[in-house]
This record gives C-alpha cells, structure tokens and sequence, in this order.
C-alpha cells in the first residue's frame, strides 16, 4: 500500500507562541485509523509529537482532533476513507497545551453550575420507573464528552459568549427529562447558560461520534421549555388556571 | 478568555449593521415577492384556488412568519444569509471573532413565538382541503377529477406534513412531559410522540419540499390562466 503524507500542527504555547506544520510519511496498512498513524509518527519518526488518547475504541472521547478541517475522533477515523494528503490540527475551540493536546478543563467549571439530579422529594427508595419514561433520555448518556460539539459549536470557537454549548445541554436535558427528577434547568439555560446564543445550525449534531441528535431532542426541547415559561402567555395562564384549586 | 455579556445586547442586532448583501437582497426578494402577489393577483381559476390566496391573500404575513421562524429554515438562514457559520469545516466556516453576534438573544427571539404562528397555521389548513374539494365540485351537478386537483392534493399533504413535523407541535403535543406513565393514557400519547419524532426527522426536507410545491402549484394555476394545456380530465360525471 502507499504511504500517506500526514501535515500535523505542533506547537508548545507555554515556550514559545510559534507553530509550525510538520509533514510526515506514514506507511498505511489496511484497516488503520489516524490514531494508528499518529502513533506511528509518535513511535518511529517523532517521540516529542504529543497526543491524548486512551481507549483507541471510540469509548474515551480523548482523541479529539480536527482531520482536514472536520471535527472527529482519530480513532474513529479511517486513513482510506480519507485522501493520501492529511492535514491534522488540534481542536481549536480550546488553548493548545501541547500539538494536539488541548485543555478543555473549561468544561468541568460549567458542569459544576449545573444542579446534580435532584430526585423528587417523598419517594420511597429503591426509586422506581417506568422505561416508557426514560428511553428519551437514553440517548444523552452516551455522550462519551470528547467535546467535538463544543469545538464546532461557532459560539464557543468564533464568538465566546457565556453559551454552556452543546454538551452541556445534552447533560441537562438528559437530567431535565427525566421522570424522578425535580428540577427544571430551562430557567438556567435562559439566562446563565445562554441558550439564547445558539442558532441551531445543527454543526454539533453533525459531528457527533455517538451520533446523538443534539439540536433535534436536546437543544430545541430545551429552547421549547424557555419558551415555556419566558415566550408563552397564554401557556402560562392555562397552566396557572390548571393550578387553582376552584 | 473575555466573555460577552448579556447586558451589553441591544435589541438591534449587530448582525444588521454589517455590510451584508445576503441579507439585504433576501428582504429584496421576499419584498418583490410580496409585491407581485398584491399587483398580479389570481383569486381563483376553473375551481382552482392558488394556496397564496387561500383563504385570502391577507393571510400571506402570518405564513410568511410561520416559514421565517420554523426551526428548519432557522438553521438554513443563520447559516446561508448571516454565515454563523456557512458549515461546520474549518476554511470553510466564514464565521469570524470580529463579525458581531447575538444569536437569538436580541431581535430573532422573536422566533420564540413560533408556536403561535403554528397555531394560526393549522387552522388555515383545513381551507386547502376545502380548495381540493371545490376543484372537484366547482360545477353545480357535476363531479370532476383533473390533473389540477392531483396538484392540490400533493400540496395540502405535503403542507399538512410540514406542519404537523413541526418541533414546537412536537413539545406541545409530548415533548414537555417527563412521565408519560403519570399521565392519563401515556402510553397513547408516547406512541404518538413517538410517530411525531419520526415525522420530525424529515421536518427539513418537509419544510423546503412543500415550499417549492406551494410556488410551483402558484406557477401551474397561472399557466393554466395563460392558456397552456396543462391540465387533463380523468374523470368526468353528473350527480
């Protein structure tokens, strides 16, 4: 098989603000990912060349990268589904700590102001309820957190607004839908985390690995609620008239 | 890294104090648009109802809003007029730090009302089942069955589909509740939400498919008013 001309970015931002690309040949056997490449470059031709990875299975969500300008996880990225020229950079939403290290400890700050599942208060333990209930919010926890929604998203990467993105949303939609839970954190989503920034253009549903629908069953559901309680009038009086004890 | 902060919007957005000739030929066309149904109106052609004028032509702004703030063409205007972003690959994003944004924060939370434009839009629905009923009835006595009334159904179904794929009559009709066991006949109302969450994956393709039958169907009427033999008879009979 032939060998396929891979261009990587590397950097070192905490000793010096240059970059640079630096091409490699990687010699492709059948079956290979980039991860697979990249180790090769890492085992054979460069050892200072930095990656995160861990499970090489798609399970992880460590390998994220931006393969010819897409999103995606290297180990889930087929050489032979791309073509012999291969540009690899580092997510770009995030600092670069080193090449295609990238610090996305962000993310563990907006998951701290989310309020934890909350169940109802007066349930006898073991809690219990029906799958009917829960297949909704199935979906959500397959989120592996390789944060490729968060660095499409054009919020976070082009206009840095106070938008928790797209991962987050899938976190609190998974606890907002489900049944037990007491909690609505539509009202945090209106005015903390900026739900309001997002346009909807669907690039996080795109580049799901785990092929979660993002905008379709997290993030418009999630607008929907603020309208619920903030765009609906009428809604609102219905509900309170339900309310009323006559 | 700064952030920007709520407070600091204004209801104007600054995506409309940019140099933006996408935006500014789109409201160019919807204007002309609005304008050439006003001066070269078609009421109604051999049992024929153009859907622009059904019921009336006044209706026209509320469906216009209804097509505006559908979560489907959201996507595709933010994308295609604004570019926030074009697409999803770095180089070819054209979405940049220095361009201002406010998302749906300021003048497109409008958009927010869009179940109220639904509201209105399904009870317009149900004129163009009337409009496919008088093509066939437009003769006092008689029963007729032509190309043209196809035309209609194709349309009304399509519109019908669009409408009710809708992901604000999805959380409306299922979608807000977390137990559907709690409720009275939940397991009905999940199988509906169900068949509603698999007609709404095809909302996008609903949404562009039905508004180019809609303008076709617009086309074909005023063809026919033109004198082009485009419609055929299949069936024909006194009652």
């Amino acid at each position: 098989m032939e060998d396929v001309k891979i261009k990587i970015r590397r950097s070192e931002p905490a000793l010096s603000s240059e970059w640079r690309y630096e091409e490699y040949s990687v010699p492709v056997v059948e079956g290979m990912v980039v991860l697979d490449a990249v180790h090769y470059i890492q085992n054979n031709i460069d050892p200072t060349l930095a990656v995160r990875w861990n499970c090489k299975a798609a399970r992880c969500g460590s390998c994220s990268a931006e393969i010819d300008g897409k999103p995606k996880l290297m180990c889930k990225t087929r050489l032979d589904s791309l073509g012999s020229k291969i540009t690899i950079n580092p997510i770009k939403a995030y600092p670069v700590v080193k090449d295609l290290v990238t610090d996305v400890s962000q993310n563990y700050e907006i998951a701290k102001k989310i309020p934890p599942f909350t169940p109802k208060q007066g349930l006898q333990e073991p809690w219990k309820f029906m799958q009917i209930d829960v297949t909704r919010s199935k979906e959500f926890r397959t989120c592996i957190e390789c944060f490729l929604c968060q660095d499409v998203c054009h919020v976070i990467r082009e206009h840095q607004s106070n938008y928790y993105g797209p991962k987050h949303v899938v976190k609190i939609a998974a606890l907002d839908l489900h049944p037990i839970d007491s909690i609505d954190r539509s009202e945090l989503m209106h005015h903390d985390g900026g739900l309001g920034y997002c346009d909807i253009t669907k690039c996080c549903q795109n580049v799901c690995p785990e092929e979660i629908r993002i905008t379709d069953n997290a993030i418009i559901p999630e607008k929907e609620r603020i309208v619920d309680h903030a765009y609906d009038p009428i809604g609102v009086l219905i509900k309170k008239i339900k309310k009323r004890k006559w | 890294m700064e952030k920007n902060s709520n407070s600091s919007l204004t209801w104007f957005p600054p995506e409309f104090k940019e140099l933006n000739w996408r935006l500014w030929s789109f409201a160019l066309i919807l204007i002309l648009s609005a304008g050439a149904l006003i001066l070269y109106p078609v009421s109604e052609y051999q049992g024929y109802v153009d859907p622009f004028y059904s019921p009336t032509v006044l209706v026209i702004p509320l469906i216009a809003l209804f097509r505006l703030s559908c979560y489907a063409y959201r996507k595709d205007y933010y994308r295609h007029v604004f570019r926030h972003p074009l697409a999803c690959i770095d180089g070819i994003r054209f979405d940049d730090k220095r361009k201002g944004y406010s998302g749906e924060m300021t003048f497109f939370s409008l958009n927010n009302f869009h179940r109220y434009f639904l509201y209105i839009a399904i009870v317009i629905l149900p004129f163009f089942y009337y409009d496919i009923y008088v093509s066939m009835m437009y003769v006092p006595g008689e029963f007729i069955f032509r190309l043209g009334t196809i035309v209609l159904i194709v349309n009304t179904i399509l519109l019908t589909l669009w409408t009710f794929s809708c992901h604000a009559f999805r959380h409306l009709t299922g979608g807000h509740t977390d137990c559907y066991s709690c409720k009275t006949a939940g397991g009905a109302k999940k199988k509906f939400y169900n068949g509603q969450s698999y007609l709404n994956r095809y909302h996008e393709q609903l949404a562009f498919i039905s508004l180019i039958v809609v303008l076709a169907v617009d086309l074909y009427i005023r063809a026919l008013i033109v004198g082009w033999p485009v419609d055929f008879t299949f069936l024909k009979f006194v009652i």
